[in-house]
């Protein structure tokens, strides 16, 4: 859609919206606005979705912190827009003109009161200066970038120190400006080269709760040539030009939205032009492009192995597509150009009803979220079909050449992290063992001997450095298997590790199909000589129904009886999504004693109780260090 | 090549509707900053953005500190506008 299209949707729009709902206005907004429409197309958006009953939009709320070497109020208008396309309702803290250093350095300023969740350290390539001399040697070339870098993680210290906060700090910028012109590239000593090492050194010298935000790709991106804009620089210190505010609001957006938890975690695909080109009922084996030699088929090939890169670093697989079962798995297993396997899948519906109610059956098997899934197909009737009835599904509106595929998926930015744990390596394998594990399930019509027969061995420990990150992951992604629901940030769990009365507890889960990895974690506090509370109960859904919540309970006794508390108390805050554990505390034999609104609290008075609940669960007791697999 | 000065006023009314968000805006040339509610150093900017924008060209880093009123935005704009 170009400019004048877009000008007057909006016009439209703006004089429907008295009649429509919000909700319904806000999707078409998200569906109009792009990050590269210019400025004054985003504050037409921005003003249209300032209009909105914001109440109606379900919209999370976060408080987030910007501290700049720039005027970046036009940039959080925008920042704000695209963060409640992602589902946030912003509240932002913007400092002083030029006062980023004293902001974190004086412990008193109105920004540690604001108890930001997330801090932007807006910063520049111009915050960035060094003291190397033309002809510098490479130990003074080093010295100089690290000295640079320090002044940075100097200013994360004292902000980790004071605050609890996630901090993103921006790279530099480089500039487009040469001094020695092409040369700049071959000397260390050159602007660009000092630029490009900061960068590289800034990047190593990250810490936890520190993410970089790569500006410096965001302007490549946008292109350097328009980046800057100097008159607005030399006017009102604008870093750079309005039209590159929406696509550094879309990818900021998109990094927060990462650290809360909430990228997306599977691809559904269509296979007949999607996979590859041609339709394979009608082409047959012999028809369809896939494979060097045409422009197509290496296209498809591509994208099939783009996907494949995806897959190893932890995104899910899985196929759905209108074909019988046996003409789809066909072309994976004899066309010797296919890439993508089917083990490479962790599901494969190939049937002819519709794609909705398949995509559901997928988010139910795989238990996870619709809201975590993303679809691709070429068709744009099976879109729209599934953007009416699943609108949590994000559905792609893949461009019609297959050679854009790969361009276009990456630049949705979906799949944004700020962590990487080995745990996301092994994620496919561990849906495909599920797999033979319902498959076994099949064959045991008593749940005991199904569960004895699994030979399940649970490895537990109080938390610890190495498993910390899988551990904030968790406590940060679960949903449904999640008594009270309460996020932490890694800092903020160190900190409350500090206390003696707090114990965090892991557990691992393995049987003889394969290792499921850290699957729960419970944080317990001794809040009176004689109680122990639940403050933090969460499990991932793969494990259930195996036992683990009697395992886990086992635990929480054993650990309160050492503590000599007699009474261990549960409580439970019901949210939209964790219905599945309404009852746990009760099938657990606890007793309701209050109830608060919505909250509930139970307990579990261990003169009463002394039973150990039936688990066919081994328990192997980790001290820390030891070393895992 | 002369564009009439009173289809420029419309457009840049256009504009000012637009920004401010009121309908009842009715520019004229003696106009100034603080004549509008909600003008201040930001809207400036956002303004001036818009103008640029709209009749394509680009103000100097001097000359956007220096309109004072809307008569001396018209004026720039007949000499500058290029579409």
């Amino acid at each position: 859609m170009d400019i004048i299209d877009k000008k007057q949707a909006i016009k439209e729009l703006k004089e429907k919206n008295k009649f429509l709902d919000s909700r319904d206005v806000f999707s078409k907004i998200k569906d109009l606005s792009s990050p590269f429409d210019n400025y004054f197309l985003q504050t037409r958006f921005v003003s249209l979705f300032n209009n909105l009953n914001k109440e109606k939009l379900n919209l999370k709320k976060i408080r987030i912190a910007i501290l700049a070497t720039s005027t970046v109020s036009h940039f959080v208008e925008v920042l704000k827009f695209y963060l409640a396309k992602d589902g946030f309702d912003a509240e932002f803290y913007e400092c002083d003109y030029g006062t980023l250093r004293q902001t974190i350095l004086d412990t008193k300023s109105t920004f540690y009161k604001f108890n930001p969740e997330i801090t932007l350290l807006f910063t520049g390539y111009r915050d960035v200066k060094f003291n190397v001399l033309h002809g510098a040697n490479y130990s003074e070339i080093d010295n100089s970038v690290k000295q640079v870098v320090s002044e940075f993680t100097n200013l994360w210290k004292v902000l980790q120190e004071n605050s609890t906060s996630i901090i993103i700090q921006n790279n530099a910028d480089i500039p487009s400006f040469r001094i020695l012109g092409n040369y700049e590239v071959s000397v260390q000593w050159s602007n660009i080269n000092l630029l490009r090492m900061f960068n590289l050194e800034l990047s190593k010298s990250v810490v936890p709760g520190v993410s970089i935000f790569d500006l410096d790709y965001i302007s490549s991106l946008f292109g350097k040539k328009n980046w800057q804009d100097m008159h607005y620089w030399y006017y009102s210190k604008h870093m750079f030009c309005f039209d590159a505010i929406g696509l550094t609001s879309f990818e900021m957006a998109k990094t927060i939205l990462a650290i809360k938890g909430f990228s997306k975690k599977c691809i559904v695909l269509d296979l007949d032009n999607t996979l590859w080109g041609g339709v394979i009922a009608d082409d047959g084996l012999e028809g369809i492009s896939i494979g060097e030699g045409t422009p197509s088929g290496e296209a498809f090939l591509n994208f099939q192995k783009y996907l494949i890169e995806l897959k190893k670093r932890g995104i899910i697989l899985a196929v759905c597509s209108k074909n019988f079962e046996e003409t789809a798995m066909d072309v994976f297993l004899n066309h010797s150009d296919m890439q993508l396997k089917l083990n490479d899948f962790s599901a494969f519906k190939a049937n002819f009803k519709n794609k909705a109610e398949n995509i559901q059956e997928i988010a139910t098997m795989l238990n996870i979220g619709l809201d975590s899934m993303v679809f691709i197909d070429d068709n744009p009737a099976e879109r729209l079909l599934v953007k009416q009835l699943l609108p949590d599904v994000c559905v792609l509106d893949i461009p019609e050449d297959p050679s854009m595929f790969v361009q276009y998926l990456s630049s949705q930015s979906l799949f944004e992290i700020v962590q990487f744990s080995s745990e996301d390596l092994k994620r496919n394998e561990y849906y495909q063992d599920n797999a033979k594990r319902e498959q076994t399930k099949k064959q045991f019509s008593d749940l005991k001997d199904y569960l004895q027969s699994l030979d399940m061995e649970a490895a537990v420990g109080d938390f610890d450095e190495y498993n910390l990150p899988r551990i904030v992951q968790l406590i940060n992604k679960t949903n449904q298997f999640n008594l009270t629901t309460i996020r932490y940030s890694e800092s903020e769990i160190r900190e409350r590790l500090k206390n003696d009365m707090t114990i965090g507890r892991y557990y691992k889960l393995k049987d003889r199909f394969g290792d499921n990895g850290l699957i729960a974690i419970v944080i317990l506090e001794k809040e009176t000589d004689n109680s122990l509370t639940i403050d933090t109960w969460l499990m991932s859904c793969r494990v259930l129904s195996r036992g683990m919540e009697e395992f886990i309970c086992n635990d929480i006794i054993e650990i309160a009886k050492q503590k000599g508390c007699a009474r261990i108390i549960g409580k439970y805050i019901p949210t939209k999504k964790n219905k599945l554990v309404e009852n746990l505390y009760e099938n657990l034999k606890f007793v309701n004693v209050s109830k608060l609104g919505e909250k509930t609290i139970w307990e579990l008075n261990l003169n009463n109780y002394n039973q150990r609940q039936e688990v066919f669960i081994r328990k192997l007791e980790l001290v820390e260090n030891q070393e895992n697999q | 090549m002369s564009i009439d000065r009173e289809s420029l006023k419309e457009r840049l009314n256009e504009i000012f509707l637009d920004i401010f968000n009121d309908d009842t805006i009715k520019i004229c040339d003696e106009m100034t900053a603080d004549k509008i509610a909600g003008w201040d150093s930001l809207k400036h900017i956002t303004l001036v953005v818009a103008i640029e924008d709209e009749f394509g060209f680009k103000f100097s880093a001097s000359e956007i500190g220096e309109l004072e009123n809307i008569g001396e935005i018209l004026d720039l704009i007949e000499k500058r506008a290029s579409k």
